[in-house]
């Protein structure tokens, strides 16, 4: 895809411009949660409480019955 | 004469006239032209075969990254004020519920939420509403008459949490006709008192108030 194609394609026309923006923007914004979420945990690995909540339960296996 | 110049500061007065302003301001060609600085020669930098819609192409994308990021910035500020607006947990652990009684028979329970909690609210017969009152206090473990635990005897309305351990008990069972506990098998009467079992307590009564056909509990 030559330059030529990619301007005639995406930015000869503002409404395909603004509206790719827009889409990219939706997109941008999941995207860029999930690599921050994704990076926060790895960073965090071992103080999470998923990560403790797994220790705990192996610790007292069945010991908790606190529904009576 | 400095105490002269203190003293009489009128002497100072504007000695020297307006000077005419004679610098004529010079044109970009004259400043040029007077300009002493050497430009560098580009000619070995400058590409031959420049790709004018590689440049465009670059421009246009960068214009539409800071628009992409700042609409996403501009999104998520929107949504932070929005999320502001809406209800925050300290305002739903006020809240009420609204019942309406019109629709339930009498002789039936209904369940309700209310802040997390189980509200049970029977339409009692006028049987059950003579057992109750029939109990003989002597053989209560927390004697409480039924008018007590009641605004209006047709509407038995109270937290379905067993004193004991917390469960939810079920209703229209039970050795007293009506709720019992499956955790620990607390028997409750069909005014919530407790009759047999390990519950030391009968079931709490929450504050709630009757409107036209309506009970606002809370």
């Amino acid at each position: 895809m030559s330059f030529a194609s990619i301007y005639k394609v995406l930015f000869k026309r503002n409404s395909i411009f603004v509206g790719t923006v827009f889409v990219g923007a939706f997109l941008f914004q999941t995207e860029f949660d999930s690599a921050i979420t994704k990076w926060y945990e790895n960073r965090n690995k071992g103080k999470l409480w998923k990560d403790v909540k797994a220790t705990i339960g192996s610790a007292n296996n069945g010991a908790e019955d606190d529904d009576e | 004469m400095l105490s002269n110049l203190i003293r009489s500061p009128t002497t100072v007065r504007t000695l020297a006239k307006p000077v005419a302003i004679t610098t004529a301001k010079l044109s970009t060609t004259q400043l040029i032209n007077k300009s002493t600085y050497r430009t560098p020669n580009f000619d070995d930098v400058l590409k031959e075969d420049r790709n004018m819609d590689k440049s465009r192409v670059f421009s246009y994308f960068m214009v539409g990254s800071m628009g992409l990021l700042s609409s996403a910035g501009a999104k998520s500020t929107v949504e932070t004020f929005l999320s502001s607006m809406s209800a925050s947990a300290d305002v739903l652990a006020m809240a009420k519920v609204e019942v309406s009684l019109a629709n339930i028979p009498v002789g039936k329970n209904v369940v309700v939420k209310w802040q997390g909690k189980p509200v049970f609210i029977r339409h009692r017969t006028a049987h059950e509403i003579q057992e109750a009152n029939e109990v003989d206090m002597s053989s209560l473990k927390d004697p409480q008459t039924d008018a007590d635990r009641v605004q209006n005897p047709e509407w038995l309305i109270m937290l379905g949490i067993c004193t004991h351990l917390g469960c939810v008990p079920i209703g229209e069972s039970g050795d007293f006709g009506g709720w019992f506990c499956p955790c620990h098998g607390s028997h409750y009467d069909i005014s919530g008192r407790i009759r047999k079992g390990p519950a030391p307590l009968n079931l709490e009564i929450p504050q709630y108030e009757f409107s036209e056909d309506k009970v606002i509990v809370g």
